[in-house]
């Protein structure tokens, strides 16, 4: 592996003057207005925010899916235009392909890049090995827990030696055990690829335990309400959950996002729980309404 | 009514066969009737199934018997229908006659050459409406005003489209599994999952690769019942083709037998464009296994 020692340089993410807005019938929509967010080399990054504020969208723009409205995005000083293998991404929906088995889900990018079948096959082998997931490269994906797909979807995404890793809540949809399983092996791997990683959550703990920085959304429209740095020690152990560095800093973030949540939520508050759900009887009791 | 004794003893027979059998589960290699019965076990629903269905045909040509022997009339009549063992005596003169022969592999050529025609061009365009607007909105609404003309509404303008006699039937076969295919093949582009083709665009694949790696085989599940919906309606086709303006071909066959009295032979045409029929649908199920591994479990 003679690229991992230049890997370090590379991966630089930046959004500069980042807004997104798209039509509706209601006219024109604002889901990011006004961001600034950078990624530096091989630094591990993580958006959080409450649901609906734009971080999703933020990322699949750094993919390269959606064209910012206003601003720029940029890796290593080249701009983003289009979807790409320079950056890799792990879905929240598993997204492996169905039809193909588990090392040929791994080869798809090298055989994307013509690669012959034998070598891409060993890398494969490789790298599943690396994952833990030799004994099932025969294995269609349907037959895997969803532990072991997204496993795969991370090692998929990093086969073709990509300059970033862009990760859209992809540990949303396991159970609790499985997900700090899969925390730990994300650090892992990270701390041995040296790659940059943008990562997407709405689970603070996450957000804490696997990041060197943290970038706090606001409500709709979304944009950065805080940029929080995470000066916990590498490498990260399940333990530091307990401390008080580590609860600091959870309750610092759990009170921007609640705050952030309830002014997204503040028009159904105001108007139905706050005021306590007044019904107008006109005049009449419950029953002879009912 | 049994008698008491005599229910009792059934009841216990019927005990008997539902304690299953006892197994030893011990490590050391089983014995061969420990295997049997534990392959008895699991297989033990499939079997039931198949003893079942074969009294329930058995009960079928029973019945049949009885009501051609009879020439029982009960509002329908079935004085002139052929019993089941004249129709095994003229399947036994059937398969030693060449011509017999002649018209069935004369309507297996048909059903193939109309249903292939049929399934190359309408995958591809299924494939290619799917995923390009322009085209899904031109050949749409056309497709839409043809579609609902059963095929057999076509045969007047095929005789006069098409040269021959056999290349109108063939046309026939064409056009009743076209549609089929077409809509199912459209259908299973509609269904592709965005994600996956995200996660290909993530992996540098281009459009070319993004529909061959992606959008094809996402589709196939649909594409092969597409294929088979349109094997059974090339079928309906075809005999009804053949009936009308053929010379050849099973389906001529059967409504020959009518028009020269062979009764035994109505039953024996219609046995066989049976077994046709499900043997073409078998092989397409056993091609849709082979080319979707991923799908058999």
């Amino acid at each position: 592996m003679s690229e991992t020692a230049t890997r370090g340089l590379r991966g630089h993410i930046e959004v500069k003057n980042f807004s997104l807005s798209y039509e509706s019938i209601d006219g024109a929509v604002q889901a990011v207005t006004d961001t600034q967010i950078h990624v530096r080399p091989g630094e591990f990054v993580s958006i959080v925010g409450p649901s609906g504020c734009g971080k999703s969208t933020l990322l699949n723009a750094v993919a390269g899916f959606l064209k910012p409205s206003t601003g720029i995005v940029t890796v290593d000083g080249e701009r983003v235009n289009g979807p790409s293998a320079e950056r890799g991404m792990v879905f929240q929906q598993y997204s492996l392909f169905p039809w193909k088995t588990v090392r040929e889900n791994v080869e798809f990018g090298l055989k994307m890049r013509g690669m012959p079948r034998s070598q891409r096959e060993r890398a494969a082998r490789t790298l599943l090995g690396l994952a833990g997931l030799e004994a099932f490269e025969k294995h269609y994906p349907e037959k895997l827990s969803g532990g072991m797909k997204q496993r795969v979807g991370i090692v998929r995404a990093l086969a073709t030696g990509p300059k970033v890793l862009l990760l859209d809540e992809p540990f949303g949809a396991l159970d609790a055990q499985t997900r700090v399983i899969m925390q730990q092996i994300l650090t892992n791997m990270w701390q041995r690829l040296k790659i940059s990683v943008l990562f997407v959550t709405h689970d603070i703990d996450e957000a804490i335990f696997l990041s060197d920085r943290v970038y706090c959304m606001t409500a709709r429209p979304g944009s950065v309400k805080a940029e929080i740095p995470i000066p916990l020690e590498r490498p990260r152990q399940q333990s530091m959950m307990m401390t008080s560095e580590f609860l600091a800093l959870r309750r610092g973030l759990m009170s921007l996002i609640r705050e952030e949540s309830l002014k997204a939520m503040g028009g159904e508050i105001s108007d139905l729980g706050m005021q306590g759900l007044n019904i107008d009887l006109h005049g009449q009791s419950l029953a002879e309404v009912l | 009514m049994l008698s008491s004794p005599e229910r009792n003893a059934q009841a216990a027979t019927i005990a008997d066969t539902d304690t299953p059998p006892v197994v030893t589960t011990s490590a050391a290699d089983p014995s061969f009737a420990a295997l049997a019965a534990r392959w008895y076990r699991l297989n033990r629903g499939r079997l039931r199934a198949l003893a079942i269905g074969i009294v329930s045909l058995l009960a079928f040509l029973m019945v049949w018997h009885l009501l051609t022997t009879y020439r029982v009339v009960l509002f329908v009549r079935f004085v002139n229908v052929p019993s089941p063992l004249a129709v095994y005596a003229s399947l036994d003169k059937a398969i030693h006659d060449p011509k017999f022969l002649l018209h069935i592999l004369l309507s297996c050529r048909r059903i193939l050459i109309g249903f292939s025609f049929a399934a190359i061009v309408a995958v591809p365009l299924g494939l290619i409406m799917g995923r390009f607007k322009l085209a899904h909105e031109v050949i749409f609404p056309v497709a839409e005003v043809l579609r609902p003309i059963p095929a057999i509404a076509w045969v007047p303008m095929a005789i006069m489209l098409w040269p021959t006699n056999e290349q109108s039937i063939v046309f026939i076969t064409f056009l009743g599994s076209f549609f089929p295919i077409l809509v199912n093949t459209l259908h299973g582009m509609s269904l592709v999952d965005p994600v996956l083709v995200r996660a290909a665009q993530c992996l540098g694949a281009r459009e070319r690769s993004i529909f061959r790696e992606v959008y094809f085989p996402a589709s196939l599940p649909h594409i092969f019942t597409g294929l088979t919906v349109g094997m059974g309606v090339a079928w309906v086709s075809l005999i009804a083709a053949e009936m009308i303006s053929g010379q050849y071909g099973i389906g001529y066959f059967t409504w020959e037998a009518y028009s020269l009295v062979q009764y035994p032979d109505i039953a024996l045409g219609m046995i066989a464009i049976g077994v046709l029929g499900l043997g073409s649908s078998l092989i397409i199920r056993g091609v849709g296994q082979l080319v979707m591994p991923w799908r058999s479990t």
